[in-house]
């Protein structure tokens, strides 16, 4: 009995001590994990999100890149770390996709999305389909029409297989009932060079990194997979515009922590990123980068993460295992 | 030609002015820094400084970086020579000549001459990239995966020049070195191949601690394991020149070395790791004394060295001239100008002519400050020998462990490292050489990669090859040097490797 009451006594100890942490939180420096490597979306958005939390939080905010197997290495090391709000994880779309497809081959998955309280979006910055400037497509319903007549035919890179800008594609496939030929590049930059040289028809890019080459007339943009035109090229419509409207499709980026941080440190971390994405520093960078910022936090963060991960999860059960010849 | 030298003329004015200056000086003591420690290559160096660049304007931020990745080419070469251990991938043949040089006292002049030829290659590279990247840059994009593919197989090819032992060895070596490039995610179809569980093995086995652990470990525990320490090298100033011989036997390879080197580096993707394998075998194949490499030719370390530093200069080209992310760094460059809001694009030398010829102009300044830097730094480097192996082995041991934890901090990079350190002394023992494995590992996944995205592009009919002129033709020229491999079963007379082994044989009897 005795024994019993030290216990309780001892859990409530513990108890008093992790709320009296919470609360102090944070006390001392945080580490950001970008699970990418330095240069890429993730790392570029992690840099100002860092600096910006370290204004609000009196804390220094690391950004460390643990990266490898397409962001699963990062991701993994979040999800087991210690619950106390002092390692955090910036991650993007592929948090939803990579378990999605660990599903698919039937193995142990490096990690789920339960293991993750979200925390806040950052930004979301809607694919674009861009084709080169001297393909015959003008328009998106040219493109698809083609597609639909000549299955298989018409190829596209991408910056790895089940990786975004996959994913893109494969909802526009499922969207529009086509079938094109995937050409799997190993990141984003490669994707891009490809079909600048003409190896591959078709790429869905996020807007900044093709805009220069669409401006200097090499390609041209059809379509975009969000749910509003993309501000610097009004005349591409949308896929939902087009009658599409399972086509939607963000490379976004938001902050989790591993579940189990306790929810006064979360309410903190919700505000201090709030606040974050406020500051004009933060603001000026994500405008030289081009990329939308887009605050959703708690419920609304819930919603948009939970619509997003069944989307993708159709996407990779609809692309399911890929068997090459 | 008045434009270019006006424009050049602006860069000048944008590069010496102090602050640039001085950046560029930054970056190329960086760089020399991050060459020498072992396993931290330029990528990872750029990589971690990248976010230190954030606070400066972006023609500052752009030569610093560079300077750090042409700088890291000319450390590079310093431990490959004086300790056996590769700072970088692009110097893992430099380990060969140049560390028997060292070991022959000659460590001053193999360490000048990679100094002098990376100065000539980088100087040479600046201008043919400042006169050829415009129609270059369109070249080097026709090459789609069918044309790498062809090419990765002339890479295959170079093996047959880089043991002077047995080929079956060799051979075997690269098998082994292919084998393990397979581990890691298949990146046609997601499978994870050979990893058993271990998500770091997804990327696959890094080539810095395969290269690291085979060469500069396995060279460790040998000298622990011999009986009586080796001499220390105690080298005399006379010593640190290199002899009028030595720098006839280099100059060749040097230019060589240079054209070789742009002429792969401007290729997008990853093949300009290759660029000083190519070379060597090159040097190796026109050398009149092939059975020299190995034993500390000086053109084994001039033409390696010549050639990684011209292919640095080479990788800018399609990154320049048509803003296109054509390998890894490039990439990380690339992302350093949208930081600073210039959006990098085939409009790039219009809109932003500072930044352009900033650069190239830096190009040149930067080379000369590291020529500077270097050569005087060959005597302090030397002297690096004379420290005791009992306190010089551990030191390395411990900046091994660091640079190679640095890159991913993973310690599945260390225990890569340990683990090859071990095979590379158990190959050693059994008179295997481990550079071929290192070029297996290279290839394997760009050869397999580049194979299957063809037959993707044509839906799977090998045809793709032949219908493709530049694939064609590189594939032409391999059948033609396998053909010629065969030359000594018809004609008379014996080839190198032939009378090297009719000498050793000569020996033992």
């Amino acid at each position: 009995m005795t024994r019993v009451r030290a216990l309780i006594g001892v859990m409530a100890l513990a108890a008093l001590a992790g709320v009296a942490a919470a609360q102090d939180y944070p006390t001392r420096p945080i580490t950001l994990v970008a699970p990418f490597p330095p240069g890429g979306v993730a790392d570029l958005t992690a840099r100002p999100v860092a600096a910006a939390l370290e204004k609000v939080l009196k804390n220094p905010v690391g950004v460390v890149n643990k990266t490898g197997a397409a962001g699963a290495v990062g991701m993994q090391y979040v999800a087991t770390s210690r619950p106390d709000g002092y390692t955090l994880l910036l991650a993007l779309s592929s948090i939803s996709i990579i378990p999605e497809a660990d599903k698919i081959f039937g193995r142990p998955p490096a990690f789920t999305v339960e293991q993750f309280a979200p925390i806040a979006l950052v930004s979301a910055d809607p694919t674009i389909l861009v084709v080169r400037a001297e393909s015959p497509w003008k328009t998106a319903k040219e493109f698809i029409e083609d597609a639909q007549k000549r299955p298989g035919q018409i190829s596209y890179s991408s910056s790895g297989v089940y990786g975004t800008l996959h994913m893109a594609m494969a909802l526009l496939e499922h969207g529009a009932s086509v079938k094109l030929r995937h050409v799997p590049y190993s990141g984003a930059g490669p994707a891009l060079t490809a079909i600048l040289g003409g190896h591959v028809d078709a790429l869905a890019s996020g807007p900044a990194v093709v805009l220069p080459h669409i401006k200097a007339g090499k390609l041209r943009a059809l379509a975009g997979w969000g749910d509003k035109r993309v501000a610097a090229l009004p005349e591409a419509p949308t896929f939902k515009e087009l009658g599409y409207p399972d086509a939607e499709f963000y490379i976004w980026a938001g902050v989790f922590a591993p579940k189990g941080t306790p929810e006064p440190v979360l309410a903190k971390l919700r505000d201090a990123v709030r606040q974050a994405v406020n500051d004009p520093e933060f603001k000026g960078a994500m405008e030289k980068l081009e990329t939308p910022i887009a605050f959703k936090q708690g419920e609304e963060f819930q919603r948009f993460f939970d619509a997003d991960a069944r989307r993708l999860a159709a996407g990779v059960q609809r692309v399911g295992r890929v068997e090459t010849k | 030609m008045a434009e270019t030298v006006h424009n050049l003329l602006l860069g000048f004015s944008v590069a010496l002015s102090p602050p640039v200056l001085l950046y560029a000086f930054v970056g190329c003591v960086v760089g020399t820094i991050v060459g020498v420690l072992p396993g931290v290559g330029p990528l990872a160096g750029i990589s971690l400084l990248l976010p230190a660049t954030f606070g400066l304007d972006a023609t500052k931020a752009i030569v610093m970086l560079a300077g750090i990745y042409y700088g890291a080419m000319y450390g590079g070469s310093t431990t490959s020579i004086l300790m056996r251990i590769p700072g970088e991938a692009a110097s893992v043949m430099t380990c060969i000549d140049g560390y028997a040089m060292a070991r022959k006292g000659r460590a001053g002049p193999a360490l000048a001459i990679a100094a002098v030829g990376s100065y000539v290659a980088g100087t040479v590279s600046v201008v043919a990239l400042m006169f050829l990247a415009p129609p270059l840059a369109s070249f080097a994009l026709r090459f789609g995966p069918p044309e790498y593919f062809a090419l990765l197989v002339l890479g295959l090819l170079v093996l047959a020049y880089m043991s002077s032992g047995s080929m079956v060895k060799a051979l075997a070596m690269a098998t082994l070195g292919l084998l393990l490039g397979m581990i890691g995610i298949d990146q046609m179809t997601g499978y994870f191949r050979f990893a058993y569980g271990v998500v770091e093995l997804g990327d696959g086995i890094g080539v810095v601690p395969v290269a690291v652990g085979l060469f500069g470990l396995s060279e460790i525990l040998a000298t622990a394991g011999q009986e009586t320490p080796p001499a220390v090298i105690k080298p005399t100033l006379r010593e640190l020149l290199p002899s009028r011989q030595e720098w006839k036997d280099s100059n060749w390879p040097i230019w060589r070395g240079t054209v070789l080197g742009f002429l792969i580096g401007i290729i997008p993707g990853s093949a300009h790791i290759i660029s000083s394998f190519v070379s060597y075998a090159v040097e190796r194949r026109l050398s009149r004394r092939p059975e020299e490499f190995g034993q500390g030719a000086v053109a084994g370390v001039a033409g390696p060295e010549s050639a990684n530093n011209s292919a640095t200069s080479g990788a800018f080209v399609p990154m320049l001239a048509l803003g296109v992310p054509s390998g890894p760094i490039p990439a990380v460059m690339l992302a350093a100008m949208m930081v600073h809001g210039v959006s990098p694009g085939p409009l790039l030398i219009k809109q932003q002519p500072e930044l352009f010829w900033g650069f190239i102009a830096s190009m040149y300044v930067g080379n000369v400050v590291l020529l500077i830097l270097n050569l005087p730094l060959v005597g302090v480097f030397v002297n690096l020998l004379r420290v005791p192996y009992p306190l010089l082995y551990p030191g390395i041991l411990v900046f091994c462990i660091l640079g190679v934890y640095a890159v991913n901090s993973s310690v599945v990079d260390v225990w890569i490292m340990l683990v090859m350190g071990l095979v590379g002394y158990l190959l050693r023992k059994l008179e295997f050489e481990p550079a071929p494995i290192v070029l297996g590992v290279i290839l394997a996944p760009m050869i397999e990669m580049a194979l299957r995205q063809s037959l993707a592009m044509s839906d799977g009919h090998y045809a793709i090859f032949l219908t493709r002129p530049i694939a064609t033709t590189l594939l032409a020229v391999g059948v033609f040097l396998v053909l010629l491999s065969f030359r000594p079963l018809v004609a008379r007379g014996l080839d190198w490797r032939a009378r090297m082994a009719m000498a050793e044989k000569g020996e033992e009897l």
